[in-house]
């Protein structure tokens, strides 16, 4: 039987991030190389998840999560357009940091 | 019968190739009915030595699933129902030291009959090696002798994806030499 509380953690958002990100650990271990890379994509759009959950989340990250949802199993295919992709997203994100510090010196 | 050939050739072709790995699922839940067609069409799977070496623990509890999919990173969107393909070391070790290949290779046939079964009945899935074996099998309460080896998720499929490039018959088949 579940207890209250072990109902609320598993349920719980930032636990159900930690369990991914553990089980990806010991994952990576056996996995292909570039796999790591789709882990840590995976959980940047699960922390976006969890923001937009509690109001830290605006409508440039919101962009960014839906393409990673969208482009994250390229790696199943096309393992040079998954690399471009990350890029790609690393590009989009310095961009959004770029534009929040313009908009706080302006 | 030889006359059916062709036609029943070309279902079974179609059924193959139809196939996809889905990740994308609606709510739904799958009848029982089919949940046993498709489990029947893994135990008729070829198997080494006719050893048999699979379990199969069907998860249909919305909760327990949840559950795996915390320690199942490759495991995506949400499927009704998955199916854990174990492989029990008892019997497999009957087949000496071959067993552990041979099991792999049989759970793997299993598998594909259960997939393709499954793209017969409208349903989707998607095999996954990615999870946890160890958080699995304390989950599921396994023995220590039966392992878990494959998920494979099932569910209805929100769309069905392009098929993925192959490698052509020119590039991969090599006949009577390299």
């Amino acid at each position: 039987m579940l207890t209250d509380s072990n109902r609320k953690l598993i349920e719980n958002p930032h636990f159900k991030l930690l369990s991914f990100l553990v089980s990806s650990a010991r994952g990576c271990v056996d996995e292909p190389v570039l796999y790591g890379s789709l882990r840590l994509i995976d959980a940047a759009a699960r922390l976006m998840d969890i923001m937009e959950e509690e109001g830290l989340i605006n409508d440039d990250l919101i962009r960014l999560r839906e393409l990673i949802k969208e482009k994250m199993n390229l790696i199943m295919h096309d393992e040079a357009s998954f690399v471009e992709f990350l890029d790609y997203i690393s590009q989009e994100l310095a961009r959004i940091v770029k534009k929040a510090n313009s908009e706080r010196t302006n | 019968m030889t006359s059916q050939l062709p036609d029943r050739a070309k279902i079974v072709l179609e059924v193959i190739k139809g196939r996809r790995s889905i990740r994308d699922f609606h709510d739904g839940e799958i009848p029982d009915e089919h949940l046993r067609l498709i489990l029947e069409a893994g135990i008729w799977a070829p198997s080494g030595s006719n050893l048999q070496p699979w379990e199969f623990v069907l998860v249909k509890d919305r909760n327990l699933l949840e559950k795996i999919k915390l320690f199942s990173p490759g495991l995506f969107g949400r499927p009704a129902t998955i199916i854990i393909i174990c492989i029990n070391r008892k019997i497999s070790e009957r087949a000496g030291k071959i067993g552990e290949l041979m099991s792999l290779m049989d759970i793997s046939m299993a598998a594909e009959n259960i997939m393709l079964m499954a793209y017969a009945l409208g349903i989707g899935s998607c095999p996954v090696a990615s999870f946890n074996k160890i958080a699995v099998k304390e989950l599921l309460d396994l023995p220590a002798h039966v392992e878990p080896a494959l998920i494979i998720t099932l569910g209805y499929p929100k769309e069905l994806p392009k098929p993925p490039k192959r490698r052509s018959l020119e590039e991969v088949v090599h006949v009577d030499r390299f």
